[in-house]
């Protein structure tokens, strides 16, 4: 039996072979219809559990940040936010009553947590976004994946994806975002607004030198930033540098390093609160090596909050409060022109329900063999 | 024990088959979203008379619900089939494509056809089949004492395959900036969220069980050889089987699966490893029974932990390659140790 059955085998894998040439042939071509057909996909109509609205809803032509195309409604009623900045951005457009529903994640402000949920930023629940019945989805490359707004636009949900990586990227993705939600005129006004603030504090700091700064995403294992990351950015805004240079977003760094560049301060971000800054310095006074620094033994540990980590407008607060940590003598004087809601924002009292950026990270570094990763919450 | 009728086959095949649908229908009616049995048939039978229309229904029957149920069957088979096919080439009851390092060498493949041509359609599939095979190939020769396979070393060639393809990946990933590498990382826990990468959805699925049927047919028509290779080697040959050739085309066979399974799925484990092994416990071992069973059993399995890893944490999903991995380990310990009694 054997000689007649193994030529049958082998026509069989050849067979496969076959198939798979031909069949990639086939998908090559597809992709290349991709884009063509997404554009001219109608948008979803209207659900089940809202038959009473029309049966065809204007919409326009739109690519996203990403070079996505997809046809959103021109009046955007119900939108899903993907990630706690976009969420926060939407709150400060003063548009929180088109919000349907939001992530785990979602925090500030406090409100945000009354949304329904659609779970995490990385892994949520394609279905719960569908079961809101969203006009649009907003999505970032900070935290999103790929995959989520890929399947989600191939069933005709159209998801725009913003991708900052500057201040200035921050604030047209912010007017962007109030275009699509029906609201130019606020978005113009609250960029308009955040410049100005941003403008400010380049007048106050153009003649004070860069404060040459370890800012510290996480301490063990020590995680800093790259320089493409709009962290970076908005260091350079607050007046500071990063030490570290490096192409990749999330370095991993040798403590040595650290003493060879002997920065001038230490940016901890954290969700803790202004007042454990104390603690936390002394806690590194105790730690070896840490405890040799300069910047250590001289105090000059700032806290950030954890809005630094996160491109919506709460992070032009951020960086205000971390200017004035780093550049105390500039503020001196003209403190009283700059906006009064700039000092720490309480991010509501007690626990935070939501696993944060530097714990989710460690705990990946540590289950991963210390691999270097990206931290969930910050931009790439 | 009773002998192995087509009849029998078809009976037990047939009894699985009917669990699998069972599951296959609890899966469509449980999710974030709630949908009524009428409505799921309803939606059903308009999507199979193409008569589907973009309703939130269809959206989520058809365009996620449905796809991913596909998904986990085509993958739970073919990772178990393979796993059954190892098994037998390598004689050894611990094998299973995770174990051997075997998924690691075709996610390695994958991931380097990921970074090298990342908008080649096809070219995932075709790497991570190599990286599967060449991986097995290095176990096989690593693992072989004094010309003969020992199931120790051959058991510590693949963890150390594992480890060290590991270490590659990791190395990669380092390399590897921005949001790509948060997917990558997804897609090593092992995953069956990621669309289908063309429009044609029904034309990749084809694809995708055509592999699969042409793979684990060809390892099927092997199974009365293997069942007399696991004799013995000699005595097979003695029988008139050509054991070079039999072993031949389950080696291809079961990297084609493994590869098929990783490329779409990233890194599922046990799978492969269990699923034959209770289908031997239930069933007996005549690989004949065995490599069906194998099949349908690890459909059910990865249909059942991606619905629970899609519903126990909702909102949030669970990565499937989490859940088998959670229910795996203390399975396969328990295994381990009624080996060595």
């Amino acid at each position: 039996m054997a000689p007649s059955n193994t030529r049958k085998q082998f026509i069989a894998i050849a067979l496969t072979l076959a198939g798979a040439i031909f069949a990639s042939g086939v998908r090559n071509a597809d992709a290349a219809g991709v884009h063509s057909q997404q554009s001219a996909t109608a948008p979803a109509p209207p659900d089940p559990a809202a038959q009473t609205s029309a049966n065809k809803r204007a919409t326009k032509l739109v690519t996203d940040e990403t070079g996505r195309h997809m046809a959103i409604p021109l009046n955007v009623e119900r939108v899903v936010s993907l990630a706690p900045n976009l969420t926060e951005t939407i709150y400060a457009l003063g548009l929180d009553a088109k919000l349907a529903g939001d992530t785990t994640y979602c925090d500030i402000p406090p409100a945000a947590k009354n949304k329904p949920h659609i779970g995490a930023p990385q892994d949520p629940s394609l279905e719960a976004i569908v079961a809101l019945h969203p006009d649009l989805v907003l999505a970032t490359t900070s935290i999103n994946r790929a995959e989520t707004a890929d399947a989600l636009l191939k069933i005709g949900v159209p998801v725009y994806t913003s991708d900052p990586h500057t201040m200035a990227g921050m604030l047209s993705a912010t007017a962007t975002m109030a275009d699509l939600l029906g609201a130019s005129e606020q978005g113009a006004t609250l960029v308009a607004a955040l410049q100005k603030r941003l403008d400010a504090l380049h007048a106050a700091l153009q003649d004070r030198p860069m404060a040459h700064v370890l800012f510290v995403v996480w301490e063990d294992p020590l995680i800093s930033i790259g320089q493409n990351t709009f962290i970076a950015d908005a260091l350079r805004w607050a007046g500071a540098e990063s030490i570290i240079v490096a192409n990749q977003n999330w370095p991993q760094v040798s403590m040595e390093e650290v003493v060879r560049l002997q920065p001038d301060y230490i940016v901890l971000t954290s969700d803790h609160l202004a007042a454990e800054t104390h603690e936390h310095v002394n806690n590194l006074r105790d730690r070896p090596t840490w405890r040799e620094l300069r910047a250590v033994e001289l105090g000059h540990v700032a806290m950030a909050s954890d809005e630094f980590t996160r491109p919506s407008p709460g992070l032009v607060d951020a960086i205000e409060a971390l200017a004035r940590e780093l550049h105390p003598e500039a503020f001196s004087t003209s403190a009283a022109a700059l906006a009064p809601n700039d000092t720490q924002r309480t991010v509501g009292a007690g626990l935070r329900p939501a696993p944060t950026t530097a714990n989710e990270l460690a705990f990946l570094h540590f289950a991963l063999g210390r691999m270097p990763m990206e931290p969930s919450t910050c931009a790439r | 024990m009773r002998p192995l009728t087509p009849r029998r086959i078809l009976a037990i095949c047939g009894m699985l088959a009917v669990i699998l649908f069972v599951v296959v229908v609890i899966s469509l009616r449980v999710g974030a979203y709630p949908i009524s049995m009428r409505d799921i048939v309803i939606t059903l039978y308009n999507g199979a008379v193409g008569n589907g229309d973009s309703s939130e229904f269809s959206q989520v029957i058809l365009g996620l619900r449905l796809p991913r149920i596909a998904l986990g069957i085509l993958v739970g088979a073919a990772l178990s089939t393979s796993g059954a096919g190892f098994q037998a080439l390598l004689r050894n009851p611990l094998a299973d494509p995770y174990v051997l390092g075997v998924s690691s060498g075709a996610a390695l493949g994958a991931m380097l056809s990921l970074i090298i041509a990342p908008h080649v359609v096809g070219a995932i599939q075709i790497a991570a089949f190599i990286g599967a095979a060449a991986t097995i190939a290095a176990v096989y020769f690593l693992g072989r004492r004094g010309g003969q396979l020992d199931s120790a070393t051959l058991l510590l060639a693949g963890i150390i395959a594992a480890s060290f393809l590991s270490a590659i990946i990791i190395f990669l990933l380092t390399l590897v900036n921005g949001p790509g590498l948060r997917s990558m990382t997804f897609w090593l826990m092992g995953d069956l969220t990621a669309p289908p990468p063309t429009q044609n959805v029904l034309g990749w699925f084809g694809f995708l069980y055509f592999v699969f049927i042409v793979a684990a047919g060809a390892m099927y028509t092997t199974s009365s050889d293997l069942n007399l290779i696991l004799t013995g080697e000699q005595e097979a040959g003695h029988l008139g089987v050509n054991v070079t050739r039999v072993k031949l085309v389950v080696y291809v066979a079961a990297s084609v699966l493994t590869g098929l399974a990783v490329s779409v799925s990233g890194t599922i484990g046990y799978v492969g490893l269990l699923v034959p092994h209770v289908m031997r416990m239930l069933f007996g071992t005549d690989y004949r029974l065995l490599i069906p069973t194998s099949a349908i059993g690890g459909a059910i399995v990865i249909v059942l932990a991606d619905t629970l890893g899609r519903t126990i944490v909702a909102p949030t999903e669970l990565p499937v390659g989490a859940m088998t991995a959670l229910a795996g380990a203390p399975v396969f310990i328990y295994l381990m140790r009624r080996r060595i009694r």
